[in-house]
């Protein structure tokens, strides 16, 4: 018979029957941008921890093509292995060179028709402080032509396009927030204008700012959290085919891309922001506005 | 005093009202009876001269104390100004839910006001179906349920038949013994010369008090 209500027929207006569906796209944005941010980081940091402790020696293949085509490699490998510091040092066979560049040359017998350097992989004992540059001078001397890569080149770059992707992705939301709190600014600025009368008659009989506000904040949370879920459904679905997509091609030219249960949990967070969000907009906007009653 | 910078609408006004007192205010239509109920009800603010209300001048006081200056004072308003979206038993009910009064409470006290201004049946009923007469109860019970220190009143029989009207006024009459201060503002001479109360009369730039006949 008695139960907790609106006094403001707010649910009742078309104030704000659009704002479910806007924050539902702004939240479905959101949680792409998040999670390509996330997924993208991610990635970077398993290439960064996977190239952490080896290096890359490159033996020209000019050098490959002299009269004793294995003397080259010997002579690096003997150097690299007596060095301290070095777990060990292997040589990359024909067949792993030619799986490493099947995604841009196709299947073949490419070693055997193409001038193709040989490469040694080369693993640091763990904590080690090796001078690259000494290194790099002593194989250069030892072997002409040798090229020692520590991968830094690869793994700064990394870094910048991983940062490059977060700050992006930071700068969308930051921009679907501003969009769904200038949509609840509209709704609530259109809900006062509805129910002025109402609302100068709660005033009048001593209605305070913080309750009449709390009536708008209250409506403007339940309308953008039930957007905000929709949002992240539609999100979570796109995410999921996407991942199916990718799939057959991960591995070779696309890194495995994977969003964690922490990753998870921050996308589930993001019509939780939303409802706070439309929250504290509402407030604020209906509180100015009611600044101006005597 | 006035309440607005380009147009003087009451000038030249003095009164004082002790506390627990019964008036009628009467005067012309346009002579500013409603603007002086609007003053004493907290609707405006004075552009120039003393408000004072509860021993507090209006004017220097803080914004965030009228919402409780103004849960002291009951309002009846001439167009009833009852919300149409809620029914007769949560419009009374608002002011005690605003004072965040107790659910059992209201339920309690809400029936029973609305049972004696005989409205007893018609508990859930929109105001939109409720004849002129009966939103005027409806907006009386709502006025006097939080039992204010102040009653102010425009028309409060204007729209009820001479048996209710009377009831009603013995409803102001039971508040003010219990020490609510009331003001009716009225046309109704005939009311007037019923009860026996002091009659504020504005006239178009006078205002003055007789006694009690």
């Amino acid at each position: 018979m008695f139960r907790q209500h609106f006094d403001l027929p707010l649910g009742e207006d078309g104030s704000g029957r659009f704002v479910p569906w806007i924050v539902a796209v702004m939240v479905y944005l959101a949680t792409l941008s998040v999670a390509a941010g996330m997924a993208v980081n991610r990635s970077v940091d398993k290439w960064n921890i996977g190239l952490e402790g080896t290096i890359t020696v490159e033996i020209a293949a000019s050098n490959t093509r002299a009269e004793d085509p294995g003397e080259p490699m010997a002579r690096a490998l003997s150097l690299l292995r007596s060095t301290a510091g070095v777990r060990s040092a292997t040589p990359l066979a024909d067949d792993e060179i030619a799986r490493l560049l099947e995604p841009w040359l196709g299947q073949g017998d490419v070693p055997l028709t193409l001038p193709i350097p040989q490469l040694i992989d080369v693993r640091l004992e763990a904590g080690t402080q090796l001078d690259l540059d000494a290194l790099g001078t002593l194989l250069e001397n030892a072997v002409p032509g040798a090229r020692l890569d520590d991968h830094q080149y690869w793994t700064e770059r990394l870094s910048d396009f991983g940062r490059s992707v977060q700050v992006t992705s930071a700068f969308i939301v930051a921009l679907v927030a501003l969009a769904g709190a200038g949509t609840v600014i509209f709704a609530t600025r259109a809900g006062l204008a509805i129910h002025r009368e109402v609302i100068e008659l709660m005033h009048l009989v001593g209605s305070r700012d913080s309750y009449i506000a709390g009536q708008f904040q209250a409506h403007a949370m339940s309308l953008s959290l039930r957007g905000g879920v929709v949002g992240l459904a539609l999100g979570a679905a796109t995410l999921g085919i996407l991942r199916a997509i990718a799939a057959p091609i991960e591995g070779s030219l696309l890194p495995t891309v994977t969003i964690t249960a922490g990753a998870w949990a921050v996308l589930a967070a993001l019509p939780l922001l939303a409802g706070l969000i439309a929250t504290i907009t509402a407030r604020v906007t209906v509180v100015r506005a009611l600044q101006e009653m005597p | 005093m006035g309440y607005s910078a380009d147009e003087e609408v009451l000038r030249g006004i003095n009164f004082h009202l002790r506390p627990g007192s019964f008036h009628f205010l009467t005067g012309p239509s346009g002579a500013g009876k409603t603007s002086l109920l609007r003053l004493m009800y907290l609707a405006h603010r004075a552009s120039g001269g003393v408000v004072r209300i509860f021993n507090r001048d209006i004017a220097r006081t803080r914004r965030s104390v009228l919402p409780g200056l103004r849960r002291r004072i009951g309002v009846v308003f001439q167009d009833f100004r009852l919300l149409d979206h809620l029914s007769a038993r949560d419009n009374v009910a608002l002011t005690l839910r605003i004072g965040r009064v107790r659910e059992d409470i209201i339920r309690d006290h809400v029936t029973e006001l609305l049972d004696w201004v005989g409205l007893g049946d018609h508990l859930d009923a929109k105001p939109p179906t409720l004849s002129d007469g009966e939103k005027q109860r409806v907006a009386i019970a709502r006025a006097v349920i939080g039992r204010p220190n102040l009653l102010v009143a425009d028309e409060p029989t204007g729209s009820v038949d001479e048996y209710q009207g009377v009831r009603i006024m013995r409803l102001f009459e039971e508040l003010n013994r219990i020490g609510t201060t009331v003001v009716i503002a009225t046309h109704d001479h005939r009311l007037i010369s019923q009860f026996n109360y002091p009659v504020m009369e504005l006239d178009h730039g006078t205002f003055g008090i007789s006694g009690a006949k």
